[in-house]
């Protein structure tokens, strides 16, 4: 062996066996570094589960693992949506919570003894690192290529619009939705390629898993009957695609009717018609091509075109017909505002006030997305110069995914796997291409030519006619090359970039940068539900907007009148109209509610943004929609139109309780006549509110969280604001000569 | 445990001697102890009672209400006292958080003597009026004493009052005889505001007013009030109930008029009988002092009233449409023990399963087999409506002269589980589906074995088209 080292390695590439073993190590880097990327957040903070929802599912899991499944399976959790309570076992996705519990316990039967909340920190990383083979699985599918699907997998591992959802700690249902959605079209593919039974069953078990874990499942349930029906329109129907339709069809709509969530909706509701529409439709096909097969005859094959037709047309007219009358339930507002982006702000406050449900600002994709966006176009050109059932695929994913993704901020997920997809088949067409030192023969080449020249003389584009056109040069190829490999050096920079600065915060804990560079943690959040949970009763009542609703359950271990799962409008909208009606309206409605304490984030003295006054007319809204006659959004706002919160606010602004909740005692921070609310900027009148039936409980070091105690009912039967007064010393003016009728008392 | 319970209810109700169910230090306010000696029978019969009486001046400098945030004293008497203003350990802020704390007041007036400001704060907190200082004096031309007042016509002659209302007890004019007539000497008459708090004990007659004896003009322009509305003896009981009594006249607390004998001038002859006024002060001063009329919740218990299932006491969690049975155990103190609570006679206690509003009221009936000789139990069977939720058990039971009874006991009441509903062989309306997944899989089964066990007829045929 005295080869040289470079050629051994060139060799070493070679052998069939050699080369599988590479793709194993390469793809199991690519697995490292997917979840290695995502631990900025853990290591940056600490190993803290995020955000609003997960902190729903961090404590469904606990229950799930104290109290075992079936238990979980009926869980009446009566600590949220007091006094209403939630059917929250059959109301929940169970498959991430279900997923954790099984993971936790197989690491403890395997005798590693793990804590139930870094299961479900690391399980979105961990899910990463299976969503990067099942790109990779899905791209070899689409392209002979070797390179393209562990590129897809590379793209998949790190690209951040997947990221933003699978930090470490961002204990989601994406962070388990997005391989189960990946691999679920992996399997799709694969029994369509094949008309397998076999895969279309397991198509339909991923499936299941899916709907078990996502309420995106309905993305599947719309694209995988609409990629059959272009195929069939294109003229493709064959007994593979009938096969392996029919097989995930059936077996996955019984998988997901096992979700108690979902029971009955995939034979009740519109979002689901589509799926059973193209079933019978494969039906019908199906029987028709068995006739056609049996009598040959250009007449009846008109007429069985047009018999397929009326017969699609009457199934259409059935369902509006079912729609109509009652049996199926109409598109339900969330596809409404798929459709309308103006229609969930004018109908659904609820679903519009959520921030993730805004349409994507166009910055949002090169983002997200870097340089796979302007790649992805091209993939799916390529896609269409094949145009196998499987590029058709993608191509319909593409357009489906793009049109969702810009409609709504959170559906940027959905596109994101095509766009790895799209985007590794054209990098690695390029790097097939241009890698390749082979430069074609010449003269061997005018041979090949001067023999097909006169058949092929007809044909329309030159470059068939000469393939002999192209960059051959090794230093032409070089450059191509080496943009290619700066492009995607920038891309990992990027990628880690974003990670590492946009998607890491936990926002229970805020970072923020000292003058000298040092970073300072602002842990107003914990510091005041760590005081609810301390100083306040077991079963103390808190109040607050919905957003905190999940956090304090889990944080503070109270009962909450509303949180994230915004199933009850009307009871939001009672909170929303505590929170924006006066002293005397809102204090019936929290004995009502048993409320013990109100809780409000105020960004006034820090400049925190997400406060509860920018979210204040969100709420006002909410409350208008059900009580238009006793709250205004009119009212809010000052003759001139603007929204304001210093001496110029409208009455209805200053007595509402949340204003007088923000602004309590804020005066006296500063000297007087100078309170200043750095959030807005504006200038505080001189005299603060006075609250009456609220008492300052608790209020956190920088001032974000403030918590009231309502009082109980006057013990002496005063209403509130003369006992406020009597505390404070204001004599009562004395009666003196009543005018008008003297009131007698009666008994 | 309920017995075990019951066991420790009566060794408590047997230490607990002849006093207030609340304690028995009294702090009495007056201007000097000499003055006491007016009140010597009054002030025997409540240390006859068990009260451990302190009596202090109004300015004294040892005087404190609270001693290290609690209750120095459980109840305070106020007499009347020529000072106006009351100095700063009985403000008007301290007496209400007196009372927030459970201490009860009385307060005695004087027609002759003013009013301190610091009690006349309190009682406009407690919406109650008084005529300005020393111009307020109840009189009644047909219903006087002719023997001490023949003239003046300013001690007033009352019948002991009566029920207030059919469903109400009657706690102070009971045993009384038609003759019985309590004299209400130089008095000042309140008016009471409309809180449901406030309760008249003691009326004037129609024939009542209360003018301004410094003003001799013919008419009266500015009348304070007149005939029922005024109040002579008034109660107010708090939501914490504490008890607040306010007596028109400190006079009729005298020992003279304990024993003084007086006749009716409306009766027309010299018939002279004795005054009710010994008995009458002390049941107010009983009431007042938390000596009748308490109430006391023993025990509460709910539990599961299903055949078959484990009725655990006290439960925190129920499934919808369960049964349910609720008692509670109820007592009352009358002056020396702990009787059993027994309704008036119109009267209902309620029982309500509440969510936001109520699902269920129902009157609690008096359940013997729990009842004892110190409680009576009261109990109520119920369905749980056919919603989930966090309910509540409650209790609301609030009378005048009774202490308020308001018990919340929660629950949650959960939906059914998945293994509770009938299973589909047992609904009759299933059979059809059953029957048919009986079929198709039948079907499936026999169609596979025709398949497989039948071979194909024509072998040759078959070959040559796939040649």
């Amino acid at each position: 062996m005295s080869a040289d080292p470079l050629q051994v390695l060139a060799s070493a590439g070679k052998g069939k066996n050699t080369r599988g073993l590479l793709r194993v190590i390469i793809l199991a880097l690519i697995v490292a570094a997917a979840t290695a990327s995502r631990l900025f957040s853990v290591i940056r903070f600490e190993s803290i589960i995020h955000e609003f929802d997960p902190w729903f599912n961090f404590r469904a899991t606990k229950y799930l693992v104290a109290n075992g499944f079936y238990n979980f399976w009926d869980w009446f959790d009566d600590r949220t949506w007091h006094p209403l309570g939630r059917v929250t076992g059959g109301t929940l996705y169970p498959g991430l919570m279900v997923t954790s519990g099984v993971i936790y316990h197989a690491l403890r039967a395997l005798t590693i003894p793990v804590d139930i909340r870094n299961v479900c920190v690391l399980l979105a990383p961990g899910f990463s690192g299976l969503t990067a083979i099942a790109a990779y699985l899905l791209t070899n599918e689409m392209t002979p290529s070797p390179s393209a699907g562990l590129l897809a997998a590379l793209f998949m591992g790190i690209a951040p619009g997947y990221i933003s959802r699978s930090v470490a700690g961002s204990y989601d249902n994406e962070a388990i939705a997005i391989f189960l959605l990946v691999f679920t079209f992996y399997l799709w593919i694969k029994a369509l390629k094949q008309g397998s039974m076999l895969w279309g069953a397991l198509c339909a078990l991923f499936y299941g898993y899916m709907v078990a874990s996502w309420g995106g499942y309905a993305f599947i349930t719309c694209l995988l009957p609409l990629h059959s029906f272009v195929l069939v329109c294109m003229g493709r129907y064959s007994t593979r695609l009938y096969v392996s339709y029919t097989t995930w069809y059936a077996l996955g709509t019984l998988a997901s009717m096992q979700i108690p969530f979902v029971g009955f909706l995939p034979v009740k509701t519109s979002e689901h018609m589509p799926a059973l529409g193209i079933f019978g439709f494969l039906q019908l096909l199906a029987f028709l091509d068995y006739v056609r097969s049996a009598i040959p005859s250009r007449q009846f094959q008109t007429f069985l075109w047009i018999f397929a037709g009326a017969a699609f047309g009457l199934g259409l007219l059935g369902l509006v017909v079912a729609t109509s009358a009652g049996f199926v339930a109409p598109w339900s507002g969330r596809f409404y505002s798929l459709f309308d982006t103006g229609y969930a702000k004018i109908h659904i406050p609820i679903i519009a006030s959520v921030s993730e449900h805004q349409p994507t600002a166009w910055p949002a994709f090169f983002f997200d997305l870097n340089m796979l966006i302007w790649l992805f176009p091209v993939g799916v050109y390529l896609c269409f110069q094949q145009l196998a059932d499987e590029h058709v695929f993608i191509v319909v994913y593409a357009l489906f995914g793009s049109y969702f993704a810009g409609v709504m901020v959170r559906l940027m997920l959905t596109l994101t796997p095509v766009v790895c997809v799209a985007a590794a088949i054209a990098v690695s067409a390029l790097l097939d291409t241009y890698l390749s030192t082979k430069s074609p023969d010449p003269e061997e080449n005018q041979a090949v030519e001067g023999a097909e020249g006169k058949k092929g003389a007809k044909s329309g584009l030159k470059a068939t006619n000469k393939p002999m056109v192209g960059v051959y040069a090794t230093w032409g190829k070089g450059v191509v090359v080496s943009a290619l490999a700066v492009y995607l050096l920038l891309f990992v920079l990027h990628c880690t970039w974003v990670t590492s600065n946009a998607y890491s915060s936990p926002s229970v804990v805020l970072a923020s940068r000292l003058p000298d560079g040092s970073q300072h943690i602002i842990d107003d959040y914990r510091e005041a539900y760590q005081w609810l949970r301390q100083n306040t009763r077991e079963d103390a009542k808190i109040m607050s907007w919905w957003d905190y609703g999940y956090q304090i359950g889990g944080m503070a271990d109270r009962p909450t009148l509303v949180d994230n799962n915004t199933w009850n409008n009307t009871h939001i909208a009672t909170v929303g109209k505590a929170m924006s009606s006066s002293e005397e309206v809102s204090y019936p409605i929290m004995r009502q509610h048993e409320v013990d304490y109100v809780l409000v984030v105020f960004g006034g003295l820090l400049g925190y943004s997400g406060d509860d006054i920018n979210k204040f007319l969100w709420m006002v809204r909410i409350a208008e929609g059900i009580w238009p006659d006793e709250v205004s959004e009119r009212a809010f706002f000052t003759p001139r139109g603007e929204y304001r919160v210093d001496g110029e606010a409208t009455e209805t602004m200053k007595n509402s309780l949340m204003y007088k909740m923000s602004y309590y005692n804020y005066n006296n921070l500063f000297p007087a006549g100078q309170a200043v609310d750095r959030m807005r900027g504006a200038r505080l009148p001189d005299v603060g509110p006075t609250l009456s039936t609220l008492e300052e409980a608790f209020t956190s070091e920088n001032w974000i969280i403030r918590i009231y105690k309502v009082k109980d009912l006057d013990n002496l039967g005063r209403d509130h604001s003369s006992a406020a007064a009597f505390e404070r010393g204001n004599k009562k003016k004395k009666v003196t000569k009543k005018r008008g009728p003297r009131v007698l008392r009666l008994d | 445990m309920r017995s075990l319970f019951s066991l420790f209810l009566f060794l408590f109700a047997a230490v607990a001697t002849a006093i207030s169910a609340s304690g028995n230090r009294l702090l009495a306010i007056l201007d000097n102890v000499a003055e006491k000696e007016n009140y010597s029978k009054f002030f025997g019969d409540l240390e006859s009672r068990g009260f451990q009486i302190s009596v202090e001046a109004p300015k004294s400098e040892s005087l404190a209400l609270f001693h290290l945030g609690e209750r120095s004293y459980d109840h305070i008497i106020f007499f009347p006292t020529k000072a106006k203003g009351l100095g700063p350990n009985l403000t008007p802020n301290l007496l209400v958080d007196f009372m927030n704390a459970q201490g009860n007041i009385l307060i005695a007036l004087s027609s002759d003597l003013p009013t301190p400001n610091s009690l006349v704060s309190l009682l406009a907190e407690l919406d109650i009026q008084l005529p300005a200082d020393r111009t307020g004096l109840v009189v009644d031309h047909f219903h006087y004493d002719a023997s001490s007042a023949p003239d003046k016509h300013d001690v007033l002659l009352l019948a002991p009052p009566s029920a207030l209302r059919p469903d109400v007890k009657d706690f102070f004019g009971t045993g009384a005889g038609p003759d019985d007539a309590i004299a209400f000497p130089r008095g000042v008459g309140a008016v009471l505001g409309s809180s449901e708090l406030l309760t008249p004990v003691l009326r004037a007659p129609r024939t009542a007013y209360s003018y301004n004896p410094k003003e001799q003009a013919e008419a009266v322009d500015d009348l304070f009030a007149a005939g029922e509305q005024l109040s002579l003896v008034s109660a107010f009981q708090a939501r914490n109930s504490a008890r607040f009594t306010l007596v028109g006249s400190a006079e009729m607390l005298q020992d003279k008029w304990f024993d003084a004998e007086v006749s009716k001038a409306a009766a027309g002859e010299k018939k002279m009988a004795k005054t009710f006024n010994r008995e009458f002060a002390k049941r107010v001063s009983g009431w007042t002092f938390n000596e009748i009329g308490v109430l006391r919740v023993n025990w509460i218990e709910h539990h599961l009233d299903e055949a078959g299932a484990t009725n655990e006491s006290n439960p925190n969690i129920y499934r919808i449409k369960n049964d349910v049975k609720y008692t509670i155990s109820l007592s009352e103190y009358a002056w020396t023990a702990w009787n059993p609570f027994t309704l008036p006679g119109d009267d209902a206690l309620q029982l309500e399963f509440s969510m936001l509003s109520p699902f269920h009221r129902l009157p609690l009936a008096l359940d013997a087999a729990h009842s004892s000789d110190s409680a009576s139990a009261y109990s109520a069977s119920l369905k749980l409506p056919d919603q989930h939720g966090i309910f509540n058990f409650a209790v609301n039971y609030k009378r005048p002269f009774l202490s308020n009874l308001e018990e919340k006991n929660t629950v949650s009441v959960r939906h059914m589980a998945h293994n509770e509903w009938p299973r589909s062989f047992v609904i009759s309306g299933a059979w059809p589906w059953i029957a048919g997944l009986g079929v198709t899989v039948a079907g499936w089964l026999a169609f596979c074995a025709l398949w497989m066990y039948s071979a194909p007829v024509g072998g040759k045929r078959e070959t040559k088209k796939t040649q």
